[in-house]
């Protein structure tokens, strides 16, 4: 089952470098949150109940619903609905992300360790790389910010990945959520440059 | 021999159930389900008119375009009936037989000295060029998931792989194969080839010149090419050990359904604007390489 969640979680990466909508980048997120629920509870059998269930609902309500709903508050706030200020054609952002998605998995292949997850690593370093091509590429101060949640998922499936061995990480992992959440809310909630019509410029 | 003759018959048909499904979900009565077929028996009783800056490569590319078809078909099984030519890697050969019909319309388009149609040859090709890694990868994974590396032996051991990720493998093969069918016949949302406007033209444009009995085997190589994929995308969901008339069935069904699937997509769909075209091809690609890594990976083949 978690086998096809994580092909799933892929699948989203690749949506990633190749949507155009803000929209569309906060649908993937919210549903990347729910993909890390189903494969959170799927893999993380060994750890205590009350653990299980503060990380289940950490990424449902966090995850899924919060972050999706501060994100779909900016762009209402700045009605700028399109990422058409990006630093290079989307084609070679689909070239990049094929490029990230090889390179992860000879990274993940090298790592040749029993207590880590190939898989679950292999797929963690793409959602990095996935999050650095975002913030790389584009010029809006948004996409930079869903780049960065990106690369927090990548913590999150990292954590998962050696999980098992090392159940603080996945705290790691959840408190970088919560900073997130008032990041967004603090910083480019209210801070963002009003009536510009773009999302590139914080106030003074 | 019997594949390619259900091939022959539903590449037939297989144009006018898009007309017919077109006309239906626009409400309108439209020609029926053989209007293609009397408009190509129309073309075949007319001679061709060819203009004076083309050369030999003109004259022959229609037929040689459609002989490479007919010998690609020669490759694809039906049920455990191997194909009339099977050897390891026959998936090569079948991709370089469409590709050789492919590279000589090309050049026939090139071949007019018209600059419409060295921009469509110029897309033509470019579209093909992308979607080539996506039909490659899928291949490999299959062959990698079964362990075979020929038509036949693919699809026969594709359902006896007997595990949960049969189903997974079956759909993402689906999905890659129709898009790869659209891509590779010019149509809706790559291409449209209703378009009245030579600029936004990929296919249509390439084959301005050609008249007559030229443009009817032009057309015919066209519903062959889309009956060539329907039969693979048979292979990949109908499991090769039922009945063969139950099998010859299903796959008449399948091909119903795959022409109605393009009549749908082109009724509701609107075409993508030409810069976007490389990215959805590539996309593709990306989709099929999770595929064949999660077969490496799962599978322990993957070795450093």
């Amino acid at each position: 089952m978690v086998i096809y969640l994580i092909v799933f979680f892929a699948v989203t990466l690749i949506y990633f470098a190749s949507a155009e909508r803000l929209a569309t980048y906060i649908r993937l997120i919210g549903l990347q949150g729910l993909l890390l629920c189903g494969i959170a509870i799927s893999e993380l059998k060994d750890v205590n109940t009350a653990n299980l269930i503060f990380i289940v609902a950490e990424t449902l309500l966090f995850k899924t619903l919060l972050i999706p709903y501060l994100l779909s508050a900016i762009i209402r706030k700045s009605g700028v609905t399109k990422v058409h200020r990006q630093a290079l054609p989307g084609f070679y952002l689909i070239l990049f992300s094929i490029a990230a998605l090889l390179l992860s998995v000879v990274l993940a292949n090298s790592l040749i360790n029993p207590f880590i997850n190939t898989i679950f690593m292999t797929i963690a370093l793409y959602t990095l790389f996935t999050g650095f091509i975002l913030i790389v590429t584009h010029r809006l101060i948004i996409s930079h910010l869903i780049g960065f949640l990106i690369i927090e998922n990548a913590v999150f499936i990292f954590s998962l990945a050696v999980g098992s061995e090392m159940p603080m990480l996945i705290n790691i992992g959840i408190l970088l959520d919560i900073f997130v959440g008032v990041l967004i809310l603090g910083f480019f909630g209210l801070r963002l440059k009003p009536h510009t019509n773009e999302l590139t410029m914080l106030k003074d | 021999m019997t594949g390619f003759f259900l091939i022959l018959i539903s590449a037939l048909v297989f144009p006018g159930i898009i007309i017919r499904t077109k006309s239906i979900a626009s409400g309108r009565k439209g020609p029926g389900v053989f209007q293609p077929v009397k408009d190509v028996l129309v073309l075949l009783g007319k001679g061709s008119v060819f203009s004076d800056t083309t050369g030999l490569i003109f004259r022959v590319a229609p037929v040689i375009s459609l002989s490479a078809i007919f010998t690609a078909i020669l490759v694809i099984p039906f049920g455990n009936m191997k194909g009339m030519i099977s050897f390891e890697g026959d998936f090569i050969f079948f991709t370089y037989m469409l590709a050789l019909g492919k590279f000589f319309s090309i050049i026939s388009a090139l071949d007019t000295g018209s600059s419409f149609e060295g921009m469509g040859a110029n897309r033509e090709a470019f579209f093909s060029m992308l979607a080539e890694p996506a039909f490659f990868i899928l291949m490999a994974t299959l062959a990698m998931f079964t362990g075979y590396t020929s038509f036949s032996d693919i699809f026969r051991g594709f359902f006896i792989a007997g595990n949960h990720y049969v189903l997974v493998y079956s759909l993402i093969g689906l999905y890659l194969l129709v898009q790869i069918a659209i891509i590779e016949n010019s149509r809706v949302p790559v291409d449209d080839p209703k378009t009245h406007l030579e600029l936004t033209m990929i296919h249509e444009v390439m084959i301005l010149d050609n008249s007559g009995f030229d443009k009817a085997l032009i057309h015919v190589a066209g519903w062959l090419r889309f009956a060539v994929y329907g039969a693979l995308i048979f292979n990949i969901t109908v499991p090769a050990g039922w009945n063969v008339f139950l099998q010859a069935g299903l796959f008449l069904f399948v091909m119903a359904v795959f022409a109605v699937i393009v009549g749908l997509i082109e009724s509701f769909r609107a075409r993508n604007k030409m810069n976007k075209n490389p990215k959805f091809i590539l996309a593709l690609s990306a989709i099929a390489l999770i595929a064949f890594l999660v077969v490496l990976i799962v599978t322990d083949k993957f070795i450093l």
